[in-house]
């Protein structure tokens, strides 16, 4: 059996990569069993997908715990815990990630023992909706990985998967999926099925009796304010607003009532102030300043020396 | 010490009266209104000096109530059937935000076809939802059972909501002479409700009842209210001893009645089950050793307390007032599951299903009940469960089923 | 009237109570009158809220509150509330609290809760002359599972559930008329994009007793179908082109807070919304856009003559 992990951002098109994936394995004669899983529908928001090809009837289900190839469409969710790219993965598991650096630096960076391949990172454009496409290239990556999907059942899974979306949808998904499987041909079929997990010799789960907690303790609530500033959400951004101070007329904060986030606050100097560890990037401050004073610069272009927030 | 007549209703009244309750969201419902009709007389006339909201459906009733126990007052309300049904929804939510209050529910037969007579189908329904459930034979065991509901889901080992149900007509309607206790003596019994750190006060911010993602840690929190709920138990155990003390009267999880030396029991919950002890007592003149065990406590099932009862007996006669389309009685099923993998419990439990819609199980089919067990036992078999229905009773319906299918032959009337 | 404290942008409030790191879409519209609502009322509330897209600003153990929450059930919020005042009034009144322990009780739900659901027991807590306020973020659809259609979806507009040609076949139903027939203390219609209307109204609400109700019009990027940062164009047109009115009910009549006198034409909003782009592509469906714009001009007719 394949298992299929990809791991994207909402709107990078990781539930349609799966689909992409899993239909082309089932043109090609496999049993196979795709699905998202969400952790909350946003864009931007931490999203995985998984695939299960095989020959014989797939019967194991839900999540992957231990996957052949892990495909990472956006690596700046490596270090975002929550996304959980790394779950089960071994020595013997495939990771492609789509990323500006090498695979060296990965190793190191995740003291990682398997393979890792890389997927150029699609440059930053002005128009974002261009991210749809990663999933694509993402799954023609992976589809020659796996060594048994050939280019026409590829493409016949895209116009399959996309069926009744505009022509020129469905074209920018063809060109983006063969680009990834182009870009893998030395390494067709490197990602193998791999065997089943044996009941002779497995891990113990470590059961325990759930201890039992007084309700001022076990109840669902919350004692504590604010605990929603620990989620960084600045790590959904794909584009960064930056304020320039020439031209900022400390107009009294229109970006700051603006903000649907409240991350513009203003300082003690009446300088309105970018919480980026908060900031989805979704420019409105950009849209609404009056002096037009707030730039977008995609987040990678990020100067290194940011402006220091309270 | 005031022995008064009293119907089950007025005597469920009286429990949350001298609990001294702060609130009480009400909505009207057969067979229940007297209980919130009698309180919202003494709030207007006797200076009760708690607060009763009406709220437009039973849904709003037990979110209000829930979200008022969980604001840190002492909440009663009430309702049956349909309104329990209807609150559905609500039962399971509120049970999760662990803030206790005490729901009467008066059992009244679902829809459909709908019907205003009792029957066990609406509180069996709410029996996964965490609240816990103590059921009442007699209108006396309804007022006691309202002051216990508070000390047991307010206690901070459990804290969770309490269901105190009572049969329709059969006890919400029925007069029966109840001891109603005086406040200084519930007062000793019943300390005020501490709602702990679950409350609403802009001293201390609170976000309750959040939303949970990802299986581990909403496994945790369902484990824990089950955990709460089976802790129940023992603390049930502690209150009903002290209820003994108190007021002298037995309030155990299993009402054991005759039962030392039976050899067969009956298993009945609720006011019928009386007449299950009115046969056990007409049997025993005949020679049977037999008796019966009635759950008072049936959320969480004392399952401790089974095991001991029933250890040794040859066969159950387990009577349900419940019927789970396709399965089956649920006492019967929870019964099963409970003795089994066990040793030394009884190998044949019979199944016997009635009293739907308020019909009456005469003393002559315990009689009948009581030989199909012994019958049973001495073949080693049960036989299928029984709806308990006679011949009688399907030429009446058979009737009423000629005239409902009744062709019109008046003339000029068009088919 | 007690002279507003909001006189121009600069008094609006430089830091916010609400905070950050939640997980609504990037440019969400509610989330914007949510802060500025939030901004003005502050943390001694306790917010009841029902299913929804709000209802994961607080996923256990994170919360953007300084002050309180309940979360109940989609039809529930206003019972819930109901509840929760009660219990503080008796505890006021017990002496077991303190005044300065008392809460605000604010309602938040979408408008698939408002418009539906929760009409009964909304209609029920004004009935009773429930003291809280309502808060509804209309982005016109359920959104949370997927923008399918709801009672708010306005005529033509696609959503998941309503994707033929001509969208959605039915009309916004008119909550602010319905919830102002039940003679509240106040209902008015906001939107974040108008900063200082709203914290206006927000304050008037404040300083009020009773039932008083906000219908706060949320731009939604992901379920209307736009880039996040067109999110405050698009409130500001709904405005300008006369789609959402800003209005309040007060003793007894209507009085609409901004006249756009210079109404621009409905296309101006409709032709950034992917939800509407059937109306322009790949032939324009003047028959429906004519009607959105007599419909539009219709009631401002109505309100110019009364």
């Amino acid at each position: 059996m394949y298992r299929i992990r990809f791991h994207g951002r909402g709107g990078q098109g990781m539930k349609t990569a799966s689909r992409i994936l899993g239909t082309a394995f089932f043109l090609e004669g496999l049993e196979v069993q795709d699905a998202p899983r969400y952790g909350a529908e946003r864009r931007g928001a931490p999203i995985f997908a998984y695939v299960r090809a095989s020959h014989s009837l797939i019967n194991e289900r839900g999540i992957i715990r231990v996957p052949d190839l892990v495909i990472i469409a956006d690596d700046s969710l490596v270090t975002v815990p929550a996304a959980g790219v790394l779950a089960g993965a071994s020595n013997q598991t495939f990771m492609l990630i789509s990323t500006s650096e090498k695979a060296t630096t990965w190793s190191h960076r995740l003291n990682f023992t398997g393979s890792i391949l890389t997927l150029p990172a699609p440059v930053e454009v002005e128009d974002r909706m261009e991210l749809r496409f990663v999933g694509a290239t993402c799954a023609g990556a992976a589809a020659r990985l796996c060594g048994i999907i050939n280019q026409t059942t590829l493409e016949q899974a895209v116009h399959d998967e996309l069926t009744g979306l505009p022509s020129t949808v469905v074209e920018k998904n063809l060109e983006k999926a063969l680009e990834g499987y182009t870009l893998m041909a030395e390494h067709e079929g490197c990602v193998k099925e791999a065997a089943m997990l044996s009941s002779e010799q497995y891990e113990i789960p470590e059961w325990i009796n759930l201890p039992f907690e007084e309700a001022s303790i076990s109840a669902p609530a919350i004692h504590s304010s604010l605990t929603s500033e620990l989620m960084p959400t600045g790590l959904w951004r794909t584009m960064r607003p930056v304020i320039d101070r020439e031209h900022c007329k400390k107009c009294w904060w229109i970006c700051s009532t603006s903000c649907p986030d409240g991350a513009i606050n203003i300082d003690a100097d009446n300088n309105p102030q970018i919480d980026y560890e908060h900031c989805k990037g979704c420019l409105t401050c950009v849209t609404v300043c009056p002096s037009h004073a707030i730039l977008a610069i995609p987040e990678h272009k990020k100067p290194t020396t940011e402006e220091t927030d309270s | 010490m005031t022995r008064k007549l009293l119907t089950g209703n007025g005597a469920a009244a009286w429990g949350a009266r001298l609990a001294q309750v702060d609130y009480i969201p009400a909505f009207p419902i057969t067979p229940q209104t007297e209980i919130i009709e009698n309180l919202g007389n003494w709030i207007d006339n006797e200076g009760m000096p708690a607060r009763m909201t009406t709220l437009e459906s039973e849904h709003s009733m037990i979110t209000a109530a829930g979200a008022a126990a969980a604001t840190g007052v002492r909440v009663f309300s009430a309702t049956s059937s349909q309104g329990l049904l209807y609150a559905m929804e609500m039962l399971y939510t509120v049970a999760g935000w662990r803030a206790p209050f005490v729901l009467t529910n008066v059992s009244r037969g679902l829809a459909a076809p709908i019907t205003l007579e009792p029957d066990h189908n609406d509180i069996m329904a709410a029996r996964d939802c965490g609240f816990l459930q103590i059921h009442c034979a007699d209108c006396q065991e309804v007022l006691d059972s309202v002051l216990i509901a508070y000390r047991l889901g307010e206690d901070e080992r459990v804290r969770l909501p309490v269901i105190v149900n009572l049969d329709g007509f059969y006890l919400s309607f029925t007069r029966e002479p109840v001891e109603i206790p005086t406040p200084e003596a519930v007062a000793r019994f019943l300390p005020p409700y501490d709602p702990e750190n679950i409350r609403f006060s802009a001293s201390t911010p609170i976000s309750q009842a959040v939303a949970v993602l990802g299986g581990t840690p909403y496994s945790y929190f369902r484990y824990e209210s089950h955990l709460a709920a089976q802790k129940a138990q023992e603390v049930y155990d502690e209150i009903t001893t002290e209820f003994t003390e108190e007021f002298g009267r037995s309030r155990e999880a299993l009402e054991s009645y005759r039962t030392d030396d039976a050899e067969y029991l009956f298993f009945q919950i609720g006011s019928f089950a009386t007449k299950a002890r009115e046969a056990v007592d007409r049997l025993r003149e005949s020679g049977w050793a037999i008796g019966l065990i009635r759950p008072r406590l049936f959320r969480p099932l004392p399952e401790k307390h089974l095991r001991k009862a029933l250890a040794g007996k040859k066969g159950v006669a387990v009577i349900d007032q419940n019927l789970a389309a396709g399965r089956g009685g649920v006492l019967h099923s929870e019964l099963g599951s409970i003795l089994f993998s066990h040793a030394n419990m009884p190998g044949i439990l019979v199944s016997f299903i009635g009293g739907l819609g308020g019909r009456d199980i005469s003393t002559e089919e315990y009689f009948e009940m009581a030989m199909v067990t012994r019958e049973a036992v001495n073949e080693g078999q049960a036989p299928p469960p029984r709806l308990l229905y006679t011949e009688t009773e399907l030429r009446e319906v058979e009737k009423l089923q000629a005239i409902a299918n009744m062709e019109r032959i008046e003339l000029g009337a068009k088919p | 009237m007690n002279e507003t404290l909001f006189r121009r942008i600069k008094d609006l409030p430089s830091t916010h109570l609400l905070g950050t790191g939640v997980p609504t879409c990037a440019g969400c519209g509610g989330l914007q009158a949510l802060h500025q609502i939030y901004d003005v009322f502050g943390e001694k509330t306790v917010f009841v809220n029902a299913a929804g897209c709000m209802t994961l600003l607080s996923v256990y153990p994170f919360t953007p509150f300084r002050g309180s929450w309940l979360y109940t059930a989609m039809g529930a919020a206003p019972a819930g509330a109901q509840g929760i005042r009660d219990a503080l009034d008796i505890q006021l009144q017990k002496g077991q609290i303190k005044k300065e322990d008392d809460l605000q009780t604010v309602v938040l739900t979408g408008d698939g809760s408002a418009y539906g659901m929760g009409m009964s027991a909304t209609s029920s807590a004004i009935e009773r002359g429930l003291d809280f306020v309502y808060i509804c973020y209309d982005n016109e659809g359920y959104g949370n599972t997927g923008q399918q259609f709801s009672e708010a979806t306005p005529h033509a507009a696609r959503t998941s559930t309503s994707k033929g040609p001509q969208g959605y076949p039915g009309y916004k139903k008119d909550l602010f008329s319905i919830w102002a027939a039940h003679k509240p203390s106040y209902v008015a219609t906001v939107i974040g994009a108008e900063p200082l209307d709203l914290a206006r109204k927000i304050e008037k609400a404040k300083e009020k007793q009773g039932p008083r109700l906000i219908l706060a019009l949320s731009p939604c990027p992901t379920g209307w179908n736009y880039d996040p940062k067109e999110s405050a164009n698009i409130g500001r047109l709904a405005v300008k082109t006369g789609i959402w009115p800003l209005k309040e009910y007060e003793d007894g009549k209507v009085v609409h807070t901004k006249i756009p006198h210079k109404r621009l034409p409905v296309e101006e909003y409709l032709k950034l919304q992917g939800r509407f782009s059937h109306l322009f592509e790949p032939v324009r469906n003047e028959e429906i856009l004519n009607g959105i714009q007599e419909r539009v001009d219709t009631y401002w007719a109505e309100v110019d003559e009364g």
